[in-house]
């Protein structure tokens, strides 16, 4: 049995200690807004925050989230009011396919938090561990730009 | 899928000794897990007991003392690149952190993994070789300071029994005056694992090179030092003649410890060319 934070709500699931936090999330709480694209940390589809700081959903086995705080996408927004994120991400174009949408999102939310107003540079620096294979990143870029204060 | 297994997460560095001299080498330690995880789904790894040694609160510090800057076994990526102290006395070892894998890999993946992961293409190993680091190895039986140089085999494989931990890495802090860089060669900046990487350490005394150290990364079966572009170097003139005849010798080194191999034509003028960007990188900073 762990215990751990998700999206403000702290819960109890007893999961395997062989699964890793995506399984979790997809399998046993059903929830399948983080994708899994290459399963070994290299694409950033599975990524969600981990105490605030992005991670790769596919390398955290279970037991490493107790008695932290995790946050997915669902707790991003929701249908009736979505994050400025997820509409900046609409109206610039940022998405096609939306299978990396919701990975970037969280890094996204994490560059945000951390640095209110990233230049180009950083914000490169912050989506480098997603790929994306339809937008060419200019308009994800673009779109993260346009929420500097 | 990744196959069961026992999970355990000690408190001490005793009790993780303990859990390991029991496993009886069955046992895997898990820090990050960027690597093991991997090695854990495509069956590369099929321990029967994992430790996880992240919460050991000894393990997760940077310690300045006197002369030494100590930095403990799961400190992350991250956490190398933001530290100060480390920016201030090992910037090479920064430079590295930095760059190494992605944001998301850097939160997670620590120090001590990737130095016991010994991959040959591991980024912090040359940057920890020309700072002369130790590693500081526990167990049941002994506890030992091994030079972080002596501890490689070869590609992943280390000197370290199956019943030790490697809890802390330190060394000697650079002074300000002394220049320093890492450079890195790969397909793309973020991800892509480094084709080469080079890092050096040196001073310059009345324009001439002194206590140069220069380790190249992923062209030979572990992370060496290049002996013999250092002894070339030492004490002599800097200037751009004599980097090219350096960077000879380092290719050399490498040729003698790789064989000739189909990749020997890019590769040999490449670690030259690279060799001395490192060099020509340290001078500008």
């Amino acid at each position: 049995m762990i215990t751990f934070m998700l999206n403000g709500k702290e819960i109890q699931v007893e999961v395997p200690p062989h699964w890793t936090l995506l399984r979790l999330l997809r399998e046993k709480l059903c929830l399948t807004g983080t994708k899994e694209g290459c399963g070994i940390g290299e694409c950033g589809s599975c990524t969600v925050l981990l105490d605030g700081m992005p991670v790769n959903a596919c390398l955290i086995l279970a037991p490493k989230v107790e008695g932290r705080r995790v946050e997915t996408i669902e707790g991003l927004g929701s249908r009736e009011s979505l994050h400025p994120l997820q509409k900046s991400f609409m109206d610039h174009g940022a998405i096609q396919c939306g299978f990396c949408t919701p990975g970037i999102l969280m890094s996204s939310k994490a560059l945000l938090e951390k640095n209110s107003q990233p230049n180009r540079e950083e914000i490169k620096e912050a989506i480098s561990g997603h790929l994306c294979r339809c937008t060419g990143y200019h308009q994800i870029i673009e779109a993260i730009e346009a929420l500097k204060e | 899928m990744i196959p069961p297994f026992e999970y355990k997460i000690p408190n001490t560095i005793e009790e993780t000794c303990d859990l390991l001299w029991k496993a009886k080498g069955k046992a895997k330690i898990i820090a990050g897990g960027t690597d093991l995880v991997i090695g854990l789904r495509n069956g590369d790894q099929a321990p029967s007991v994992i430790i996880d040694i992240t919460r050991i609160e000894q393990l997760r510090k940077i310690e300045e003392k006197n002369s030494t800057l100590s930095i403990g076994a799961t400190v992350t990526h991250s956490e190398i690149a933001s530290s100060p102290s480390v920016r201030k006395y090992g910037k090479v070892l920064s430079d590295a952190a930095s760059e190494i894998g992605s944001p998301q890999i850097r939160n997670v993946g620590t120090i001590g993994g990737n130095i016991v992961n010994a991959s040959p293409a591991a980024d912090t190993l040359p940057p920890l070789m020309v700072l002369n680091a130790m590693g500081r190895v526990i167990s049941k039986e002994e506890e030992r300071q091994v030079p972080l140089a002596q501890l490689f085999k070869g590609p992943y494989q280390t000197q370290l029994k199956p019943h030790e931990l490697l809890v802390q890495i330190s060394f000697q802090k650079l002074h300000p005056e002394v220049k320093s860089s890492f450079v890195r060669l790969a397909r793309r900046d973020a991800m892509a694992i480094a084709r080469m990487n080079v890092a050096v350490v040196f001073q310059v005394e009345q324009s001439r090179i002194k206590d140069i150290r220069i380790a190249v990364g992923s062209v030979t079966p572990t992370p060496q030092r290049m002996s013999g572009a250092e002894t070339f170097l030492e004490g002599e003139k800097l200037e751009e003649k004599l980097l090219k005849k350096a960077s000879l010798k380092v290719s050399e080194t490498m040729i003698r410890q790789s064989g000739i191999r189909p990749s020997t034509s890019y590769k040999q003028p490449v670690v030259e060319a690279l060799f001395i960007r490192a060099m020509k990188k340290a001078l500008e900073e």
